[in-house]
């Protein structure tokens, strides 16, 4: 026999999002090798770290997409941590004694669109 | 906890309201959610155990319409008797000023209903000199002020003192231009049935809009579109009548947004925990399907053009299928300043406001309509 159709229901969830997501692109000037995924997540590491130290760098942080060749991905945090990643590649300065940049293209918490 | 370590802690605040009910339940509000949100730029529709484009959405895909890119367009044309007399009482008109931003530049939005949205700057608004109101989330010093004209009010006729003041605001005293997105639809056609000769007609009456602009400002534009197959996509498993979903038996609505913003972004479910740069993967429990349908529509899409795909997918059901659900998801415009009917929207950080639909076999759905910080609740 055929389940009965669903009843009506609705439910409101406010600030419930386990996670955030970030769309970053990191800016390289000098135009030398670019980071693979694997560098790139080092590197926000290494940005927790010297921000907020080894606590900070335990925070769980995806690399969700990784695009070479415009340098941009897509990070998803914790939402506990989303201020501590932010402020952290926002202070980040160098990468292997380059200068570099965090841009935060996109911030949200739900499914996204791409740019 | 010391507040700045509370703060440090604290996310933006976002909502997200999730509805479940029957399609052809005769106070499912479903049609009325999609209407209410007047500006979407994208559209996604995701078919599990399907490869091609379903012949139930072959017309209605194939027929998407055109929205039209007016440039530099005084908003005082807007508000003129002979704009309002063809387009915005004879039908659904929309216009959404474009590349502006909502935080920082004036924008411009008419609503179906016939209502002009002008979100302007502090400087903006003390020039106009027309009536509007703070916006709610400029702070405790207002940056933003919104003013709300009924073009469809009766008060508002070429004689009236309302309309004299309003066309003297926008055409003397400060003279906003935009480039505008423009679409019509001419709703006086819906209830007839859509035989050839009427389509080609409603294409006639949509052109309109393109002899009402002179040639070198207007441009008709299609939505762009795009099919791609997914294989061997991990797909959770879903029950209608579980919102929450059930331990080991069926993911709850708030991972299947998660999961269904990965597969829509290209991202990879198939991550171990122990894998250093991602341990995202698919919620459980889940199935594998060979392949899916994902479908693509980008551009100025009206809300009329989503019930119309919002009932063929229900269609598709109406034959024996292998997938259990499919999806539509419709992105709303970031820098809009109206998200639901007339809610006030802003940006904050992100600009969303979007909406998702999850049709079941059994015509059952679930609706998850987000925002976020600077928005109202979805109605």
């Amino acid at each position: 026999m055929a389940p009965p159709p669903a009843t009506f229901e609705r439910r409101v969830l406010r600030s419930a999002a386990g996670h955030h997501y970030l769309r970053v692109r990191l800016e390289l000037p000098d135009g030398g090798a670019r980071p693979n995924a694997a560098q790139l997540k080092q590197l926000v590491v290494a940005a927790l770290r010297e921000l907020h130290g080894e606590v900070g760098a335990a925070l769980p942080v995806d690399v969700l997409t990784y695009e070479e060749k415009t340098l941009s991905a897509i990070l998803r945090v914790v939402s506990s941590g989303f201020v501590k990643l932010w402020s952290a590649l926002t202070l980040l300065g160098f990468y292997q004694n380059r200068r570099c940049a965090f841009r935060v293209l996109q911030f949200t918490c739900k499914s996204w669109r791409q740019s | 906890m010391s507040a700045p370590l509370r703060r440090v802690q604290q996310a933006p605040r976002h909502l997200l309201v999730c509805e479940k009910g029957h399609a052809r339940h005769p106070r499912s509000r479903h049609a009325a959610h999609v209407r209410d949100h007047a500006y979407n730029c994208r559209v996604s529709i995701l078919i599990p155990e399907c490869g091609i484009l379903p012949e139930v959405l072959k017309s209605t895909v194939a027929d998407f319409g055109v929205y039209y890119l007016v440039k530099n367009l005084s908003v005082h044309e807007l508000v003129a008797h002979e704009f309002i007399d063809s387009f915005v009482k004879k039908g659904s008109c929309y216009a959404l000023t474009y590349n502006t931003k909502i935080d920082q530049d004036n924008t411009a939005a008419l609503l179906p209903t016939g209502k002009l949205i002008l979100s302007v700057d502090k400087d903006t608004y003390e020039e106009l000199g027309l009536q509007g109101r703070p916006s709610r989330y400029s702070g405790k010093k207002a940056m933003r002020y919104i003013i709300t004209i009924d073009l469809t009010d009766s008060d508002f006729h070429p004689d009236g003192k309302k309309h004299k003041r309003v066309l003297w605001a926008l055409k003397e005293k400060k003279p906003l231009e935009f480039d505008f997105l423009m679409a019509w639809y001419n709703t006086g056609m819906l209830r007839i049935p859509l035989s050839t000769e009427l389509i080609s007609l409603l294409g006639a009456e949509g052109s309109t809009l393109m002899s009402y602009f002179p040639k070198n400002q207007i441009r008709a534009l299609k939505p762009k579109i795009t099919f791609s197959t997914l294989r061997d996509l991990q797909c959770p498993a879903l029950q209608s009548n579980e919102l929450e979903g059930k331990p080991e038996e069926s993911c709850s609505t708030e991972e299947l947004f998660e999961w269904l913003g990965a597969v829509l972004n290209q991202v990879n479910l198939d991550n171990k925990s122990s894998s250093f740069i991602s341990t995202y993967c698919c919620p459980q429990p889940n199935t594998t399907v060979d392949q899916a349908f994902l479908c693509t529509i980008t551009g100025f899409i009206i809300p009329d053009k989503i019930i119309q795909l919002l009932e063929q997918l229900c269609s598709y059901f109406s034959e024996p299928k292998l997938a259990h659900w499919l999806t539509l998801t419709v992105h709303g415009f970031a820098d809009s300043p109206v998200s639901w009917r007339e809610n006030e929207h802003g940006f904050h950080k992100g600009g969303e406001n979007l909406y998702n639909f999850v049709v079941f076999r059994n015509l059952d759905y679930w609706l998850q309509m987000a925002v976020g910080t600077n928005d109202d609740c979805p109605p």
